[in-house]
């Protein structure tokens, strides 16, 4: 900031009034503490009144760094009066918005005013670099309030010189970060909004920096500012009513304004942005500002990682994928690891796309080295459930077995490299159980437990199924006992739904028929209390579909023989949902149970055409086939109906059972045997429901 | 009773607990730094988060006294608090204590909320504001979208295992929401924390290269837990404290971990947040800062 100064001689120069001088003399009086000298000095050099001479005077010393002796010159001017001078030059002034009219004395008072003004902002800067904030502060408010008095309509645009309208703007800047520095945060907010929301013809960068600053305080200094005052409202304006909004709306002005090419690009709006839809929950509102910037201010791949980003976030997985198709495309970037993890991840919730997802993770995998290598044991994760998720719907045995182990070798590999990902202790623990190596399985599903602190419902719900599948009804009992015990009322569904099934399994059909009842008011209580709108999204996960408890109902009912009750049961479900393949096949249980093995035929084929991969229905045809004794081409049809439900669920019991007694009937005892050995094994490793249910 | 007979009756009792402090008085409760250190390291003693612990008997009781600032004393703690705790977890150490000062956090704010949400309605530029005017026709299509930040807050009179992190999620909510007045220590604490709970070392995050090392003391991070922990961070790194320069490095650290996590996660809704804290305090480190209201040095000088 220092100039480099010889020993008597300065670079700087005074101008005024036509004149110059150097200002080495005056520098040098000053050196030796002599105010009044310098200032009589310039005031003979240059002509200047007294408060000319100080004002320049403190100007020099500011530029030279002393910022201490500019306080000192600058306290010997009365500021205040100086002011109040100059309001009576205004008060009778028209402010004549389109006539040129009075421009010799505004210019003269203008001039007058912009000297006091830019001495008091010169004062406040002083006071900030001697990190005197408060005062500072103070300073700088008086400019604005004599600006609003002296001003009282506003500046008008043409009539205000540049050098006032420069202090004004600086002013209006400066005031907030003062009060931000001087900690006074509720002043800092009344600031913000002042420079913002009154008229003080300010350029639009200097609008846009003072928005930006604003909301970066709104978003992080963790001070909730009062709304805006009632002043300022107009009628069917938005007014924001809290900080976040606030941010958000400012932050959606400042990026319009760039669309409309009146700032420049700043990417930290973006950023800023990005930080508060995400924490609103809101990355589709995210997606659409991505989508409304101009193209080329992203580079098109890096935008659509973004979106990708952002939709997936909305769970909107399959317009990600999409630009994920696009980013990761040969020609483009198909390297990106980011991108590759997320499409691979969201293939490996679809059996259908689980063959892409291969694709990525295998080609995530050879791109985890160098810096990137700590991200090799969630590629190997992401492979092995897209080779878990694309087994089931392999279309032969030795495809679909083939899969699986290799899918749990690539889950094996990525444990050893994150043995605390918790995420992939559970998938490993469902891959193990779906393998039917119930043991290990048993084993990683209590490391997943005690990693979560059982604070995940799934990892319940995963040690009962294992237990269930072990045999062990009595202790899968009581751990559901004690999930209800641990989990929120509105979680309860599916543990509820499980303990029936558990009661069921255990020959105990009274209390699982309570249970379901029990079950049924939990969630017509839900239904009636939630509506519309939810309490938390978790919830939605956890919902029992009361559809579903009538459907148990009615199976429940029917194995025990009570028509009727099985019937209501039916009847409640199809008032819910009218075509199901499900209650279809109810009914034909129910014919069958009757008797009436014609009707239950009919029904299984109705179902069969509803939803044609409906395996209970396939496999009670079958059944049903081979009971009624029809002829040898019926019994082909069994046959292929029957192998078609193990295409699709390999680990049926009852499929194979009926298979085995299908080849039995036709004499091919070798076969009949294998299949019945195959039934005998599964039902010693059954879970009581599914475990693809909570992969 | 009145404020300070209530910060008397605290001092006292807690005097009994820490002979040390027994020489505060009510004015220096908040702004003694002895207070906080020495009840920051008792809490982590081994057993401290027990039922019986006499400690967390006084915060629950300086909680529930219902003035401002003894409350806000207690709050300070939560970092230390919630951090101790959700890493004991999985030991099945029973934490009776802890749990029942985050439950009075939790209920302070059930009750504060009165059953509601706390939403934000995102704004829409083609209907005007204070800020801006909208030309043209404003898009009047429907109602304007409403986004749930937190979710209504259902009472709780015991810490259930799938409950634990919302119940902790709410009491930094609450923590966030008083952060303004939170000591530094309190955010250092924080972030220290957020590193532990993140499980993952952020090292290959920092600009320079550095080699990769296990962190113990992975937690589950739900958006309910990882929601407020973010809004935390970005108090720290950008907030009017960010020229503390321990609480800043501190920050960075956390950032990094947290950023870590959420990529092996592969967790978007967290991965775009922290993103862009990382790019926000990286620029602020990089950027020689110039000061637009700063005038121009020149050697002329005019009127």
């Amino acid at each position: 900031m220092e100039s480099s100064e010889q020993e008597n001689v300065s670079l700087r120069e005074f101008h005024a009034n036509g004149t110059r001088i150097s200002a080495s003399e005056v520098e040098a009086k000053l050196d030796q503490g002599n105010i009044q000298e310098a200032e009589d000095a310039l005031r003979e050099g240059l002509s200047l009144n007294f408060e000319e001479a100080r004002a320049l005077l403190g100007k020099l010393e500011y530029q030279r760094g002393n910022v201490e002796g500019a306080l000192r010159v600058f306290d010997g001017i009365d500021l205040q009066a100086a002011i109040q001078r100059l309001q009576p030059a205004f008060s009778e002034k028209q402010p004549a918005k389109k006539g040129r009219t009075r421009i010799e004395s505004p210019s003269i008072s203008q001039h007058a005013a912009s000297l006091v003004l830019e001495a008091i902002y010169l004062k406040a800067k002083s006071l900030q670099k001697l990190r005197k904030f408060t005062e500072a502060a103070s300073e700088c408010k008086r400019i604005l309030d004599a600006v609003e008095k002296i001003f009282y309509l506003g500046i008008p645009d043409i009539q205000v010189d540049n050098k006032l309208q420069e202090i004004v703007s600086h002013a209006v800047e400066l005031l907030p970060e003062l009060w931000k520095q001087a900690g006074c945060y509720d002043e800092a907010i009344s600031a913000y909004r002042r420079a913002l929301l009154s008229q003080w013809n300010l350029d639009t960068d200097c609008c846009a920096r003072i928005q930006k600053s604003f909301v970066v305080f709104l978003l992080y200094s963790g001070v909730e500012a009062s709304p805006p005052s009632l002043a300022v409202q107009i009628d069917g304006s938005y007014v924001p009513k809290n900080n976040l909004e606030e941010a958000i709306l400012l932050l959606m002005i400042l990026l319009k304004k760039f669309c409309l090419g009146k700032i420049k690009w700043d990417p930290s709006v973006m950023e800023h942005l990005t930080f508060a839809l995400s924490i609103c929950n809101q990355t589709s509102a995210l997606a659409k500002q991505f989508e409304e910037l101009m193209p080329g201010v992203y580079h098109r791949i890096d935008c659509w990682n973004s979106l990708a980003l952002c939709l997936s976030g909305a769970g909107k997985n399959d317009n990600a994928l999409n630009l994920l198709r696009k980013s990761l495309h040969k020609h483009e970037q198909p390297n990106d690891l980011t991108s590759l993890l997320l499409a691979a991840k969201i293939c490996s919730e679809d059996p259908q796309l689980a063959n892409e997802g291969v694709n990525y993770a295998q080609r995530a995998i050879s791109n985890a080295h160098g810096p990137k290598e700590h991200l090799k044991g969630v590629a190997l994760r992401m492979l092995g459930l897209c080779l878990g998720k694309q087994a089931k719907v392999a279309s032969s045995d030795y495809e679909r077995s083939h899969l699986q182990s290799k899918a749990l070798e690539s889950l094996e590999e990525a444990i050893r490299l994150e043995p605390n990902n918790s995420d992939l202790i559970f998938e490993l623990a469902v891959q193990y159980a779906e393998h039917r190596n119930l043991r290990a399985a048993l084993r990683s599903a209590r490391h997943f437990f005690n990693e979560t602190g059982g604070s995940v419902l799934k990892a319940w719900i995963l040690l009962v199924l294992i237990l269930s599948a072990q045999q062990r009804f009595s202790e899968a009992e009581v751990v559901t006992d004690a999930a209800l015990d641990q989990t929120a009322r509105w979680e309860q569904g599916p543990l509820l739904r499980l303990k029936a099934k558990l009661k069921i399994s255990q020959s105990r059909p009274m209390d699982a028929i309570e249970t379901y009842r029990y079950l049924l008011a939990l969630v017509q209580a839900q239904k009636k209390s939630f509506g519309s709108l939810q309490i938390s999204s978790k919830v939605e996960d956890y919902k029992v579909n009361e559809f579903d408890i009538w459907h148990g109902l009615a199976n429940l009912y029917a194995s025990l023989s009570r028509w009727k009750d099985a019937e209501i049961c039916l009847q409640k479900a199809r008032e819910l949902k009218k075509y199901s393949a499900a209650l279809v096949h109810t009914e034909g249980v129910l014919f069958e149970g009757r008797g009436q093995n014609r009707e239950a035929l009919c029904a299984t084929i109705n179902a069969v055409l509803l939803e044609p991969n409906h395996v209970p229905c396939k496999i009670l045809m079958g059944a049903l086939i081979q009971k009624m004794g029809l002829d040898s081409e019926y019994l082909t049809v069994a046959r292929s109906s029957l192998s078609d439900a193990l295409r699709i669920e390999h680990t049926n019991r009852k499929a194979w059972y009926c298979l085995g007694l299908l080849h039995k009937l036709d004499g091919r005892i070798n076969d009949a045997a294998d299949c019945f050995q195959a039934a005998s094994m599964l039902e010693e490793s059954d879970p009581i429901e599914s475990f693809s249910s909570i992969s | 009773m009145s404020g300070d007979e209530a910060s008397v009756r605290a001092i006292d009792s807690l005097s009994a607990i820490v002979p040390s402090l027994a020489r505060t008085t009510p004015s220096t409760l908040l702004t003694n730094p002895e207070i906080y250190s020495q009840i920051s390291t008792l809490l982590r003693n081994p057993n401290s988060g027990a039922g019986d612990n006499n400690l967390c008997r006084w915060l629950y009781d300086t909680f529930q006294s219902g003035v401002a600032d003894l409350q806000l004393l207690v709050l300070r703690f939560l970092p230390v608090i919630g951090g101790v705790y959700l890493s004991r977890v999985a030991d099945r150490k029973p934490q009776a204590g802890f749990e029942a000062v985050l439950l009075a956090l939790y209920a302070h704010e059930t009750t504060s909320r009165g059953g509601q949400p706390l939403s934000v309605t995102i704004p829409d530029l083609t209907s005007p504001s204070i800020y801006h005017d909208a030309k043209g026709a404003p898009n009047k299509s429907g109602t304007p979208e409403v986004a749930v930040v937190s979710p209504a807050l259902e009472p709780h009179g015991t810490v259930r295992s799938t409950r634990r992190a919302r119940i902790v999620g709410v009491a930094l909510e609450l923590f966030y929401a008083k952060i303004w007045q939170m000591p530094v220590a309190s955010k250092i604490e924080f972030c220290k924390f957020c590193r532990t709970w993140a499980g993952q070392d952020g090292e290959m995050y920092r600009k320079t290269e550095g080699g990769e090392k296990e962190v113990e003391g992975r937690v589950p991070l739900p958006w309910e837990l990882l929601q407020p922990v973010i809004r935390i961070l970005g108090h720290c790194l950008l907030g009017p404290n960010n020229r503390d320069v321990e609480l800043f490095d501190a920050a960075s650290e956390a950032c990094r971990c947290l950023f870590a996590r959420t990529m092996h996660d592969v967790n978007p809704k967290a991965i775009l947040p922290i993103r862009s804290l990382m790019t926000l305090s990286n620029n602020l480190m990089d950027k020689t800062q110039l000061d637009p209201t700063e005038l121009p040095f020149t050697d002329v000088i005019s009127l």
